[in-house]
């Protein structure tokens, strides 16, 4: 017998973590599983996103898939998307029901602040196709599963409504899924269809991550990074061009950007690993103070000059300390951050 | 679940409830429960490289190792107590401190890729580190170690059962 042939209306790509935590594969192979048995639904089950490279199959691979994309990873969504946007895996942010809820209270003072600089995504604005990320620390696997379900039903019923195959995908000139386009055998039939898993070895990587929908392209990071890892494209968008320049475990350029836009995804702080800014998941009180850590009170940019400063040490080379000011003189004093509201806190507690 | 010293190996052991945690006689330990074994040197006068691993203590206290992570490399110098990575594992997870000052040789690649070798074979194929120490008064002989251990365990303890 042989049956209707059925489109894929999305690919969900399973991120593996690096940790051997059996809940953690149990919870990767539960949402394989539960997305390969959804009908139109495609499955790729590759390494660690942050640890792949341009090269990688898993990467080529994520790179021919043309439609709709639903990434669960161990990072934080910001973070899955910017280093897919890095890999030229590229879309718009997907709304996912994890998403923080608006603070209707809070004031948008960082963005008010900022509204005068455009962002580089509205300079260079991605395609119509939706990526959507799932951090897998965000819920149980059934929560997980539920919101793959929810995304596929809508996404599929998106696609019937537009008629005869016409979607948003037809402006970017990419072909219609399941019209005559050649498909991959795991991303064919639903009867048939398979995850495919790439397994290819990769080894621990440490690099910043630019958050486009943030960056003003303003070079404070290429200024500040004395290692050569930002460099600008043809079109003089900063870039991170040599990510493996980075020193490991140095988030000190993080710190000194003015619009929170990089992200260093393995980094303990969440609000540098790309927390969501409102959001409270993941967020714990950093006792390291406490138990005789340098003092994170200071200026952020002092905190950044002194991270570089030990950075350049280990590499055999002198310390600069500060950075020059008139770089900064323009800009206005922050509004205070998380970190500023938790040591506020903190003081209160009198631990 | 951790491999006991070999055969006739002389060792001391420290009791931590109803397991014991054995420590050969042959290593020197440090006070945040690392092992220290010096390599055979290469030339005569040229600096000690020390192997570093998690002690049988340390071990126990983890359990199943899933993860480790590095936020240093290799050949650069480390300060006392500094950050240099994380563990995961079954029962906690913990920043990762240098046991003395000195110059970081070498990181053990086959454990980065495969952690469970601290549990199968802690203090030979699970070490974790190569280091130069700057100086050797970290490095404490095993009976000074278990003195350290007696008036650890109840902190300890208190960590365990969350009364901390």
């Amino acid at each position: 017998m042989i049956l209707p042939a059925i489109p894929t209306v999305l690919t969900v790509v399973v991120s593996r973590g690096q940790s051997r935590n059996p809940e953690k594969r149990g919870m990767e192979s539960a949402i394989t599983e539960a997305a390969a048995a959804l009908p139109g639904v495609a499955v790729l089950d590759v390494p660690h996103l942050y640890d792949l490279k341009a090269a990688d199959e898993s990467i080529r691979t994520l790179r021919a898939i043309e439609g709709d994309l639903v990434v669960a990873s161990w990072l934080f969504p910001r973070a899955a998307h910017w280093l897919l946007d890095r890999l030229d895996v590229r879309g718009q942010v997907g709304e996912t029901a994890f998403d923080p809820e608006p603070d209707e209270d809070e004031e948008p003072a960082a963005e008010a602040s900022e509204a005068t600089d455009p962002r580089v995504i509205e300079m260079f604005p991605r395609s119509g196709r939706t990526i959507r990320c799932l951090d897998m620390r965000a819920a149980d696997a059934d929560r997980l599963n539920a919101e793959i379900r929810r995304i596929v039903e809508e996404t599929a019923h998106g696609l019937d409504r537009s008629g005869d195959g016409q979607t948003d995908h037809a402006s970017n000139g990419h072909a219609e899924p399941g019209n005559g386009q050649s498909r991959e055998p795991w991303e064919g039939d639903a009867a048939q269809r398979v995850p495919l898993r790439l397994d290819e070895t990769v080894t621990r990587r440490w690099y910043p991550v630019i958050d486009y929908s943030r960056c003003t392209n303003c070079m404070e990071c290429i200024d500040f990074c004395l290692f050569g890892v930002y460099g600008i494209d043809g079109a003089e968008t900063i870039l991170v061009e040599q990510p493996d320049n980075c020193r490991k475990g140095c988030p000190a350029c993080s710190r000194v950007c003015p619009a929170g836009a990089i992200i260093f995804p393995q980094h303990k702080a969440p609000a540098i690993a790309g927390a969501p800014v409102d959001g409270d998941e993941g967020f714990k009180i950093d006792l390291s103070l406490l138990f005789g850590a340098p003092d994170q009170t200071a200026d952020p940019v002092a905190v950044a000059a002194r991270e570089r400063d030990e950075q350049l040490l280990l590499a055999g080379r002198a310390a600069v300390g500060l950075p020059d000011t008139r770089s900064r003189s323009k800009s206005k004093p922050a509004p205070p951050d998380r970190l500023d509201l938790l040591i506020d806190e903190l003081d209160q507690a009198e631990l | 679940m951790t491999t006991p010293p070999s055969e006739g190996e002389d060792s001391r052991s420290f009791l931590m409830g109803q397991f014991r945690a054995d420590f050969p006689s042959r290593l020197r330990y440090t006070t945040n429960h690392m092992w220290a074994e010096a390599l055979p040197g290469e030339a005569a006068g040229a600096p000690p490289i020390y192997r570093f691993g998690l002690t049988a203590y340390a071990v126990r206290l983890l359990q199943d190792v899933y993860f480790l992570d590095w936020v240093v490399e290799p050949q650069s110098k480390i300060a006392r107590r500094q950050s240099l990575g994380s563990i995961e594992s079954k029962k906690a997870e913990s920043d990762l401190f240098a046991p003395t000052a000195g110059e970081l040789i070498g990181l053990n690649a086959a454990v980065l890729a495969d952690p469970s070798l601290i549990n199968v074979d802690l203090y030979s194929a699970g070490w974790l580190l190569e280091i130069t120490p700057e100086g050797t008064a970290d490095l404490l002989d095993v009976d000074a170690y278990l003195n350290h251990l007696e008036q650890a365990w109840p902190l300890a303890q208190r960590t365990i059962k969350g009364q901390v």
